[in-house]
């Protein structure tokens, strides 16, 4: 690109020598612009610093740190259940799965093991976060190659599960629902049923985006071929997650290295074959209707029974205890005041994000506060490998390749 | 991962930089035991908690206090030995002997530690939220580390008095009280004024004075300090602060001339209560009960704006205005014979070197000391020189070569006209309303600070760095402790600085360093020291031990103990001064 460039430079300066010359090239050079950091289409608040030429993209370098909070140094200063509302605020679209992600890891420190119950809720959960992530990725690639119905369908479905996120945990996005040992609460009832209510809904509109998109002449023109990597590109980049299963790695943690209760799930991983844009927004669609199914085994095979552990030293104390025993009280008083005191010792702890392996590196002195927390944030790896997608295509095609990396600046400035 | 890492508190206190660090016990008698299967050179004199201890295992304790006798009362210490047969054995009581192993960790020992922890609450009520000691209880700590289980017990609970005046200092609760006697015999042993005792029997025993007697010796504050629970507390303290807000900071009492190493507990500008640090040569781990009031002249009627004007038409215009007035008022004085020098025995040494440095410049030829009045004294830590640091002015007057001379001899002399004033202790207002000039420091506001010509608010010495000098010579750090300052209140020797500079003199003075090299200078017993050479537990200046010692008072190794006084024991003082563990 840049040698086609000079020529071109070169051409008109020849031009300018030949006044009566009529067939002469525009006299071009290489152009830089900003895409962002305040750009409709730069999902947070990303930089990109693009350079042109003509409107073919030479290079396009990311800036984060616009949405930079300090996670880790944040969960220093926090009781171990303190840095659990900042990891909601890790990927916002799919915040339980961060939860849990940091609730395992912190686990495998303390060697205990939540009730079935809870793990099978973590599950089913967890999944639902997982079809809001891909639901909110496909419709915005929808919605920035135009298709704003698509947009309007996906988020209808995406509302109808934040409201089960909501009686859930009582909160659409900021869940901080998983605690050491379990989860804040059990369902309440009659939540199962609504799940199962509103998942066809879900899904239907999702059919519908599908019959929308998959087949609509612009769209794969438009995604079809443009953004390619090849599977030994993606490996060395260091992606998982669905954009590495669209170049045909087939990785998914939920698979290759079980947690919770996925080895009890029947599910299949989806693939691609190119890697390409339109390959990522077909395994985040087919991605979709496996979480369904997820969600919907979970549901069958949860068992009754506690939602966290019945250990002191981890969980809280019931209230009726905290409030009329002293032992309770005692309990309280020490886990919300001083923290729970997690063993001596680190762990790392990964599973399959909407995004990828995410993975929380914890380190503990045996205080009530990590000694440090490193999130393994999916996104921040694929975010790198954007200008080697990037290259060489035209200015518009950034929007949807940008769109189907699905960055999401909660993780990846963290 | 054993210890990769530094400790760091959730909310337990963090040690202040300049605190000092608890010596490793001397050994004696070296006895090699083995405590969980490390090998542990003991003293012989140790009993199976202080040996576990010197290789960082934690045997529980509630009872145990290295400083007074073995209860054996609390039975959580109770650890498995070689020797003992299978049995457990209460590690306050049992000593090491060659060879012993010390199990720790056993099931059994497990067991018991559960075990007492359940029977400890049985009766204690549910008062955590309420409860002074919350943040600081070892049942809390405890229950956490070696219970944490739910009750198992049916019944209601026993009530007992909640809350007895025991004393003017110390309430009792008799239903957070675990009988761990540890107040009953500080009482008697350290004390050494028996007015507690334990009455009743069985679960209603409870902790009393004898009838018609109160809990009023002077050491009665430290009761509070080692009742493990929150069974004493803090009458002064009660209810003001809950103790996980409080800043915890090495300082030195100001109360009287023993300079008992203290921390000093404060939240903003508020100072809230007094600890006795640990200073084995000094005040081993207690203060007196007047000690731990020493806050109260901090936080009350303080003197907070620079003010210039005598009484009623006194003028705030801010801290420069006031050093120009100042400085405007002592620089037609320059040589000037009626003029004098007046420093409190309150001062930090540093504030004396700047006053006595001003004096000097101006060619003031007299200086007065004022002081507050003595007051009562006994054998153990209460002098009744009631100035932390009368030795230490006295030493920088002679370093500047001033003589001193009592403050009241300025009620009658009549030659002094004029007079610069670092800090208003005994400073009669007779004598400030017919000066015909004069610029006062003062702590706090008063008749005093409102007679003078110029007042300009002195840091209180809790706030300030510096140094103390007790009264037999021993040279203390103060630190600034009491984070946040009050209005227009510094050190009063960068008044002193400040109006130097004012008046056209160069003196850089930048910090309490600097002020004290300046003495360090002049003063022969200071010399080679620096302000950050002096070690944590102060230093003892040449030619000041007094000749006749109080006779319990602790001292200096080199000066030996009474016949009467058998030395401390080599276990003594490992407990962290201060607190209740």
């Amino acid at each position: 690109m840049i040698e086609s460039s000079r020529s071109a430079q070169e051409s008109a300066l020849d031009a300018e020598h030949d006044p009566l010359a009529v067939e002469t090239e525009l006299p071009s050079s290489l152009m830089t612009i900003n895409l962002g950091p305040s750009h409709p289409a730069m999902h947070g608040t990303v930089r990109l610093t693009v350079t042109l030429d003509g409107e073919t993209i030479v290079n396009a370098i990311p800036e984060i740190g616009y949405l930079h909070r300090g996670f880790a140094k944040s969960s220093e200063n926090s009781t171990w259940h303190q840095v659990l509302p900042y990891t909601d605020r890790l990927n916002y679209v799919s915040p339980i799965l961060n939860n849990v992600g940091y609730i395992l890891a912190v686990e495998k420190l303390c060697g205990v093991k939540d009730p079935p119950r809870s793990q099978f809720l973590r599950v089913a959960a967890g999944e639902i976060s997982r079809i809001c992530d891909h639901l909110t990725c496909v419709a915005a690639i929808g919605l920035e190659l135009g298709a704003f119905t698509v947009f309007l369908y996906a988020v209808e479905a995406r509302e109808l599960l934040w409201d089960r996120i909501a009686e859930l945990t009582g909160a659409r996005v900021t869940t901080s629902w998983t605690r050491i040992g379990g989860i804040a609460n059990d369902s309440p009832p009659g939540w199962d049923d609504k799940v199962r209510e509103c998942l066809p809904r879900v899904m239907e509109l999702t059919e519908e985006v599908d019959k929308l998109l998959t087949r609509n002449r612009i769209f794969v023109d438009r995604t079809r071929g443009i953004g390619i990597l090849s599977q030994e590109d993606a490996l060395d980049w260091g992606f998982t997650g669905p954009c590495l299963r669209a170049t045909g790695v087939n990785y998914d943690v939920r698979k290759a290295h079980p947690y919770l209760v996925y080895d009890q799930m029947d599910f299949e991983v989806p693939l691609g074959t190119r890697g390409d844009t339109f390959d990522r927004y077909l395994v985040r669609i087919e991605e979709i209707r496996q979480s369904h199914r997820i969600v919907l085994q979970a549901l069958d095979k949860m068992p009754p029974g506690p939602v966290i552990i019945d250990d002191w030293r981890y969980a809280l104390p019931p209230k009726k205890d905290v409030y009329s025993s002293i032992e309770g009280v005692m309990a309280h008083f020490k886990i919300i005041m001083e923290g729970i005191k997690v063993p001596k010792g680190e762990a790392y702890a990964y599973s399959e994000g909407a995004n990828g392996e995410l993975g929380f590196h914890v380190v503990s002195n045996g205080q009530g506060k990590p000694y440090r927390v490193h999130v393994r944030a999916p996104g921040f790896s694929i975010l790198s490998a954007l200008p080697a997608l990037i290259k060489g295509h035209m200015l518009a095609d950034l929007i949807p390749i940008f769109d189907s990396i699905n960055m999401i600046g909660g993780e990846v400035e963290q | 991962m054993s210890d990769l890492f530094p400790v760091l508190g959730a909310t337990q206190a963090i040690v202040p930089l300049g605190t000092p660090q608890t010596p490793p016990l001397a050994i004696n008698k070296p006895v090699k035991v083995e405590v969980d299967g490390i090998p542990v050179e003991a003293d012989s004199r140790d009993n199976l908690i202080e040996a576990a201890r010197r290789v960082g295992v934690a045997i529980p304790y509630f009872c145990y206090h290295p400083r007074l006798s073995i209860a054996g009362q609390c039975r959580m210490c109770l650890v498995e030995t070689s020797a003992s047969g299978g049995r457990l054995v209460p590690g306050c009581q049992v000593r090491v002997a060659e060879g012993l192993k010390i199990i720790t960790t056993s099931p059994a020992v497990k067991e018991n530690q559960r075990g007492c922890m359940e029977f400890h609450l049985i009766n204690h009520p549910v008062d955590c939220a309420i409860c002074d000691q919350s943040g600081e209880c070892k049942l809390q700590d405890y229950y956490m580390e070696y219970d944490h289980e739910a009750s198992r017990i049916r019944t209601s609970k026993l009530n007992k008095p909640k809350r007895v005046e025991l004393g003017p200092l110390v309430v009792y609760d008799g239903e957070r009280c675990i009988m761990c006697t540890r107040c009953v015999r500080f009482m008697d042993e350290v004390a050494q004024e028996p007015q507690l005792a334990v009455v009743n029997r069985g679960d209603h025993s409870l902790i009393s004075t004898f009838p018609g007697m109160e809990l009023d010796s002077k050491y009665s504050g430290n009761t509070v300090d080692i009742c493990p629970v929150g069974a004493l507390l803090n009458r002064d303290f009660r209810f003001t602060s809950r103790v996980w807000y409080l800043n915890k900071s090495p300082a030195i009492c100001t109360g009287c001339s023993n300079g008992c190493n203290i921390y000093v507990e404060s939240r903003g500008n508020v100072a809230y209560r007094e600890l006795p640090r640990r200073n084995e040569e000094v005040n081993q781990v207690w203060m007196c009960d007047e000690g731990r009031l020493t806050h109260h002249a901090v936080n009350d009627a303080r003197l907070e704006w620079a003010r210039s004007g005598r009484g009623e038409g006194g003028l705030i215009e801010g801290p420069q205005e006031a050093v120009k007035k100042a400085a405007a008022l002592l620089r037609p004085l320059v040589g000037y014979p009626g003029l004098a020098v007046f420093v409190s025995a309150q001062c930090t040494t540093e504030e004396a070197a700047g006053a006595f440095l001003l004096g000097k410049e101006m060619g003031a030829h007299r200086a007065f000391i004022g002081a507050l009045p003595d007051g009562g004294s006994d054998e153990f830590l209460i002098r009744a020189d009631k100035n932390p640091n009368r030795k230490g002015v006295h030493l920088a007057a002679k370093a500047f070569g001033y003589q001193l001379e009592p403050a009241t001899t300025l009620e009658t002399d009549m030659s002094v006209k004029a007079l610069f004033a670092m800090r208003i202790d005994s400073l009669p207002v007779s004598v400030l309303e017919r000066l015909e000039v004069a610029v006062v420091l003062a702590q706090n506001d008063g008749p005093v600070a409102q007679a003078a010509h110029v007042a300009l608010p002195c840091a209180s010495a809790y706030e300030q760095d510096g140094t103390f000098v007790n009264y037999y010579g021993r040279l203390q750090r103060m630190y600034r402790s009491v984070v946040a300052d009050r209005g227009d209140a510094v050190p009063g020797w960068v008044w002193a600085r400040r109006i130097l500079n004012a008046m056209g003199f160069a003196h850089e003075l930048r910090d309490a360093a600097q002020a004290f090299a300046l003495l360090a200078d002049r003063a022969g017993e200071l010399s080679g020291i620096t302000f950050q050479s002096i070690p944590d537990e102060g230093q003892i200046l040449p030619g000041m031990l007094p000749p006749e010692w109080p006779a319990r008072a602790p001292r200096p190794p080199a000066s030996a103990p009474p016949a009467n006084n058998p030395p401390s024991p080599a276990s003594a003082g490992k407990e962290a001064a201060g607190g209740s563990r």
